[in-house]
């Protein structure tokens, strides 16, 4: 379990002080993939680099599995880090060394024998899909299988933690998507917990079970993404969620609804049903269905005619669909 | 031709081409026993360096650039007591090698710092969250990273101990420049000076080409890929 409480960071530069992280705490349970979203500037990378302290809190601590790092000394806490891989955005991998060099690092760091980190490499090139790979420089190597490797060393010393720093950012959608499912089967199959730093909605869709909010320094907001993207009640959430229907629902006049729709009633032509029951026409301002976890999941916003409105709500009730009232 | 041209020879030009390379060799080597060090310890305690430490970083700094700030025509006749003092003698080729390497090492200790900044520092981040310490990151991520680099600057440094070397022969030592600043100058010979020129052209385009050949062979981004144009062009142009 990593537990942030408190966490305050400030930067002095020559002219005055900038506030990266105010008061943040939060909890990451063992075993899920815990997101933090926000707009870039808003202190992600700051707050990811304070739970393995290569950035140090200016006030607050921080807890891995009861223990308090802020609190020990150096050479235990680079016993520790061993036990928190990471990957970056720029994979950060050693340019002079071959991708089986660069998995051993961390290894040789650890002082394992020369003969057993090579076998370790072999093994993690295989897992991440690059046996082929091993004896290729970075710079031969494309975008997503540099992160692979990166994922692979990152995992060499068998930690218990996995944060990722934006890794995806840097790669196109497709190649998004496989690294993404490969840090899936890393959580399920080796049981490591994920952190995953993006400003990607779709990042935090595919892989994440809870996610934090994080706005200019502060957690906005938190919860499981399914409860967090069903009903975003900060702004930031909703600007990051669902922008378009921000933007739609800021135009025109009239009553608006946001419907939210989740697992079966996603399946069904409630709209159909609703202009056939209840006789009012509605018009759709804006229509998204994705699947989060496997489960289909959308969000609408219709506008209402003025009488029609207690009908409306009472036939979605009815349907168990749930809704809000927008402006 | 000259009579000193004669009375030199084949021989005589011999022993100036080894004596300058000698000199140069054992000065460079003496200058980067000293330099590489401090140039480690000038970039990782630079403020924004793996350990920032402003006070020690500025007092290093300041000393280097003392150093680096007095022309060597200078450093030399004023290290001449002190050559005395540490080599016994203030004349000779040991005298140079002293006054060359009192020369150098501050030169190379820029040279290491600048190479060692270049190494990413996304690289060195990745590392200390493996939980490497300060020892490791220098010794496994920032020489190796930098090594290229690292002969580049080298390279450019032999150089400039080899034009140093010519300098000194005014003074003291032996080598191309003694030959044809104390001997050939004062008697007129200027065939004997400008076989000196040329044979220290040769020996400056050797070192260099071996160099940059050496930097290339190592330099493992250059392997292949669209980075292959834009990496020995880097190369390139610093030399």
């Amino acid at each position: 379990m990593i537990e942030l409480k408190h966490i305050t960071k400030e930067y002095s530069s020559g002219e005055g002080r900038t506030l990266a992280l105010d008061d943040v705490s939060l909890t990451v349970r063992d075993g899920e993939i815990f997101g933090i979203i926000g707009l870039s500037g808003a202190g992600k990378s700051t707050l990811v680099r304070c739970i393995n302290l290569l950035e140090r809190p200016t006030h607050g601590q921080v807890f891995i599995d009861g223990e308090e790092l802020t609190a020990i000394g150096r050479k235990r806490l680079l016993l520790l880090r061993r036990n928190i891989g990471m990957i970056f955005q720029s994979f950060n991998l050693l340019e002079q060394r071959t991708a089986e060099g660069n998995i051993r690092f961390p290894l040789e760091i650890a002082g394992v024998k020369r003969r057993a980190a090579e076998a370790r490499a072999r093994e993690l090139l295989e897992l991440v899909g690059l046996s082929e790979k091993a004896e290729s420089y970075p710079s031969q190597l494309s975008g997503g299988q540099k992160q692979r490797v990166a994922i692979a060393r990152a995992l060499a010393t068998g930690p218990k933690y996995l944060l990722c720093d934006e890794a995806t950012s840097a790669l196109d959608p497709a190649t998004t998507d496989s690294i993404l499912q490969l840090l899936r089967r890393i959580n399920r199959e080796l049981g490591v917990t994920i952190v995953v730093i993006t400003h990607e909605m779709r990042v935090v869709e595919r892989v994440c079970d809870r996610v934090a909010v994080l706005d200019s320094s502060k957690i906005a907001e938190e919860g499981e993404v399914s409860e967090v993207f069903s009903f975003p009640q900060s702004e930031i959430a909703k600007q990051l969620i669902i922008p378009e229907l921000i933007r739609s629902a800021e135009g025109g006049g009239g009553k608006k609804l946001r419907l939210v729709f989740r697992g079966e009633s996603a399946d069904r032509p409630i709209i159909s049903k609703l202009a056939i029951e209840c006789g009012v026409a509605v018009d759709i301002l804006y229509a998204d269905t994705k699947r989060i976890d496997g489960k289909a999941f959308g969000h609408m916003v219709i506008s209402l005619p003025e009488d029609g409105e207690e009908k409306v709500k009472k036939f979605l009730e009815g349907q168990k669909v749930s809704f809000k009232e927008e402006i | 031709m000259s009579r000193l041209f004669v009375q030199l020879g084949a021989e005589g030009f011999l022993l100036g081409v080894l004596e300058t390379l000698y000199m140069t060799v054992i000065s460079t080597a003496v200058a980067y026993l000293i330099g590489l060090p401090v140039g480690v310890l000038l970039c990782i305690t630079d403020k924004d360096g793996l350990r920032p430490m402003p006070w020690l970083n500025r007092v290093v700094g300041f000393f280097v650039n003392i150093l680096r700030s007095i022309p060597f025509i200078i450093l030399i006749v004023a290290l001449i007591p002190v050559a005395r003092a540490v080599v016994g003698t203030s004349i000779g080729n040991g005298a140079m090698i002293f006054m060359l390497t009192v020369a150098a090492a501050p030169y190379v200790a820029r040279m290491v710092e600048s190479s060692l900044k270049e190494v990413d520092r996304g690289v060195v981040e990745a590392a200390r969250s493996m939980g490497a310490g300060t020892f490791a990151i220098i010794r496994k991520v920032y020489l190796p990273e930098a090594k290229p680099s690292l002969i580049v600057g080298a390279v450019i440094s032999t150089v400039t101990v080899l034009g140093y070397s010519a300098m000194a022969g005014t003074i003291a030592g032996g080598g191309l420049g003694a030959i044809a600043v104390t001997q050939a100058r004062p008697s007129g010979a200027e065939d004997v000076i400008w076989l000196c020129v040329v044979l220290i052209v040769i020996i400056v385009q050797v070192i260099q080409e071996l160099g940059t050949l050496l930097a290339r062979k190592t330099d493992r981004r250059l392997r292949s890929g669209p980075k292959r144009a834009s990496g020995s062009k880097k190369i390139q142009n610093k030399i």
